[in-house]
């Protein structure tokens, strides 16, 4: 059994006792993969927006909450607009500096748990 | 869908299934949908018929389905381009120099082999990234730091082979100049081991990287003559403690003497990278206040200093990083100052800050520059997300043009200054100026770097490249040249390195020929063409 499956259930067993039947497997793992891939750009911002080249802040969160300046969550996390055809075509094209993500890095089944993850009810 | 070059349907499909047989099919990419994902995000030829685009991709799990793949290259004479990570961004990202070549994504060769906080290095496969290895040496408890690039999710293998450079001490920064050994599947898929590796039995292949006889390992950076499977990675003892500190000097003419101060300090192993700035001027990256000053040329020695009192500000500075035991951080901080003093009149200092190593993990999100410590993160993309300066369209990628100088005053002035003249020639405001201050990647040469934005819009990237090329011709009039760029200026980046008639490039073609007869491993990288294609060199 791979670590990150042990994880997963790991993660699974802890939420469990919490909401249960609201977090599925999928979800659980996609928050797994997110972690991994999204979170070192698109995670919470430790010291403020904006803080530019050398700041503690994270460039995809900074990003969004110029582009949306309040009008959307400038963490992804808190989004509950995001569709899977919207997250499918930005992690396999990229959107500005974001790069393309290969199946190699995040499968097709990673990214149907990333979706999972960032489309679960809020 | 692209073809390899002079292959017909029928044989690519055969030679796909054969590919398949070698790796299993889930592992050989070649639907279009797929193939597009070994684009170059940030390419400057996006879109454009230039675009370099692969035919397929395949990813093997270990050593003897690359040796595969290179005999069935070798059977249909398919051009092959390894990738470790593909995050090469800047450089060229996933895809190949030759349009048709078939990507061998070398992602899922992750293993961390061996990391060794004793004897201070590490093993790893291709597809290990900067986190995977920080992650290992947290979860293990090893007592060694890394040396990093920017970008956390890079291959610290293939950072090396493509002559990256990081942010810590001299003989770690230069990334392969800190490599120990590697494994490498030759053009003909036999397997080689560089250094003590070589020999049966050993257990110091990471201890002993020379060997006996001529050392080939620089054959593989930057290059075309083979496949690296393993490196090894010389690391450092994490440090107990970390400490910095900035010195100012007041005149513009003082740079020269400050150079040559935090040389001795670097060269003499006292301090970890020096990191120069001007606070009249800006950073390399950042807006310059003195356009003004630009507008009638460059400005004259007098107008500068004139310029430097105005401003009522120190004319350059450069912050120190010291990297040890608290008493000898200290002691050499003040031993810098001392020598600081001692040499420029008006010279000033600033402690900054102090850390015990390793920094606590609930102190690492919010802390500046963690590249300062070997920890990994995606902070430097700030460089091209959205702000507020390009809330109406930021750009889509960056083309880095890094030119390298001598490490004095007057090297970095000249690169600043023909920079600045490339891009007044094209009609666009300088992105260089007399303030403009060096990068320090490499401890023996100083960096000026520009970035320019590339973009997924065809019709915009041509005021880039004609920038870019323009800028390599501009430095090569003055003996300069850049450290690392894009397929698409590999050609005119390398012809620029042309003594005797081009007598380094020569050598190199009668390499590939006779290592890789057949051409097949990455033909074009860094201006290498194989002899049937080199009428492709543009």
């Amino acid at each position: 059994m791979s670590k990150l499956t042990i994880f997963c259930f790991t993660l699974i067993f802890f939420v469990s006792g919490v909401q249960a039947q609201e977090i599925t497997f999928a979800q659980a793992s996609g928050k797994v993969v997110f972690d991994k891939w999204c979170t070192p750009c698109h995670g919470r911002v430790a010291g403020g927006l904006f803080g530019g080249f050398g700041a503690n802040d994270l460039p995809g969160t900074s990003a969004l909450g110029v582009k949306y300046k309040g009008d959307l969550p400038a963490v992804l996390e808190d989004r509950t607009d995001l569709v899977p055809i919207y997250i499918r075509t930005v992690v396999r094209n990229g959107l500005y500096g974001m790069p393309i993500s290969r199946k190699t890095e995040i499968s097709d089944a990673e990214l149907e748990g990333i979706i999972a993850y960032l489309t679960q009810p809020r | 869908m692209a073809l390899p070059p002079n292959l017909s349907e029928a044989e690519f499909a055969a030679a796909l299934r054969e590919f398949e047989a070698a790796v299993g099919a889930d592992w050989v990419f070649s639907s279009d949908e797929d193939v597009a994902l070994y684009r170059d995000s940030y390419s400057i030829y996006w879109g454009e018929e230039e675009e370099i685009i692969a035919s397929a991709a395949v990813a093997p799990a270990n050593v003897e389905q690359v040796q595969k793949i290179v005999h069935i290259a070798n059977r249909y004479l398919i051009p092959i381009y390894p990738i470790s990570t593909g995050r090469n961004l800047n450089y060229g990202g996933a895809a190949p120099t030759l349009t048709g070549s078939v990507v061998v994504d070398l992602k899922r060769m992750n293993r961390i082999l061996k990391v060794d906080d004793k004897r201070n290095f590490a093993l790893v496969e291709p597809g290990v990234s900067y986190f995977d290895l920080y992650n290992y040496i947290k979860e293990h408890d090893l007592k060694v730091m890394l040396d990093i690039p920017d970008p956390g999710w890079g291959s610290p293998m293939g950072n090396s082979l493509d002559h990256g450079v990081g942010y810590t001490f001299s003989p770690y920064r230069d990334h392969f100049g800190a490599h120990c050994g590697l494994e490498i599947v030759s053009a003909e898929g036999e397997l080689i081991r560089t250094g003590a590796g070589a020999i049966p039995g050993s257990d110091a292949w990471q201890d002993f990287h020379y060997g006996a006889g001529p050392t080939i390992d620089g054959l593989f950076a930057q290059s075309n003559f083979g496949i690296v499977t393993k490196m090894g990675i010389k690391l450092m003892p994490l440090p107990e403690t970390y400490l910095s500190g900035t010195v100012t000097v007041p005149r513009y003419q003082d740079f020269q003497a400050m150079i040559e101060e935090v040389s001795y300090l670097e060269d003499s192993f006292l301090i970890g990278m020096p990191s120069y700035d001007s606070p009249v001027g800006g950073t390399p990256f950042g807006p310059s206040p003195i356009t003004e000053l630009m507008q009638n040329g460059w400005p004259s020695l007098e107008q500068l200093e004139e310029f430097v009192v105005a401003q009522n500000k120190p004319a350059w500075s450069v912050t120190l990083q010291f990297y040890g035991p608290e008493e000898t951080v200290r002691a050499n901080w003040a031993a810098a100052q001392r020598r600081f003093r001692n040499k420029i009149q008006g010279v000033d200092f600033q402690e900054g800050d102090f850390y015990n190593l390793p920094i606590p993990d609930e102190d690492i999100p919010a802390l500046p520059d963690k590249v300062r410590f070997g920890i990994p993160n995606l902070e430097v993309f700030h460089l091209v997300a959205r702000n507020p300066a390009t809330d109406n369209g930021p750009p889509d990628g960056h083309a880095d043009m890094f030119t390298m100088t001598p490490r004095t005053a007057e090297g970095v002035h000249t690169a600043a200054r023909v920079l600045a003249e490339a891009f007044q020639e094209l009609g666009f405001p300088p992105a260089t100026h007399p303030f403009s201050a060096p990068a320090t990647y490499y401890s023996r040469a100083f960096v000026v770097a520009i970035l320019l934005p590339t973009w997924r819009d065809a019709s915009k990237n041509s005021a880039s490249r004609e920038l870019y090329g323009r800028c390599l011709d501009k430095i090569a009039e003055v003996g300069m040249g850049t450290y690392r760029t894009a397929p698409a200026f590999q050609d005119q980046a390398v012809s620029k390195y042309s003594f005797n008639n081009n007598a380094l490039l020569k050598f190199q073609e009668k390499l590939k020929d006779s290592i890789d007869p057949n051409g097949i491993i990455s033909p074009g990288r860094y201006g290498i063409w194989p002899v049937n294609m080199r009428n492709n060199r543009g």
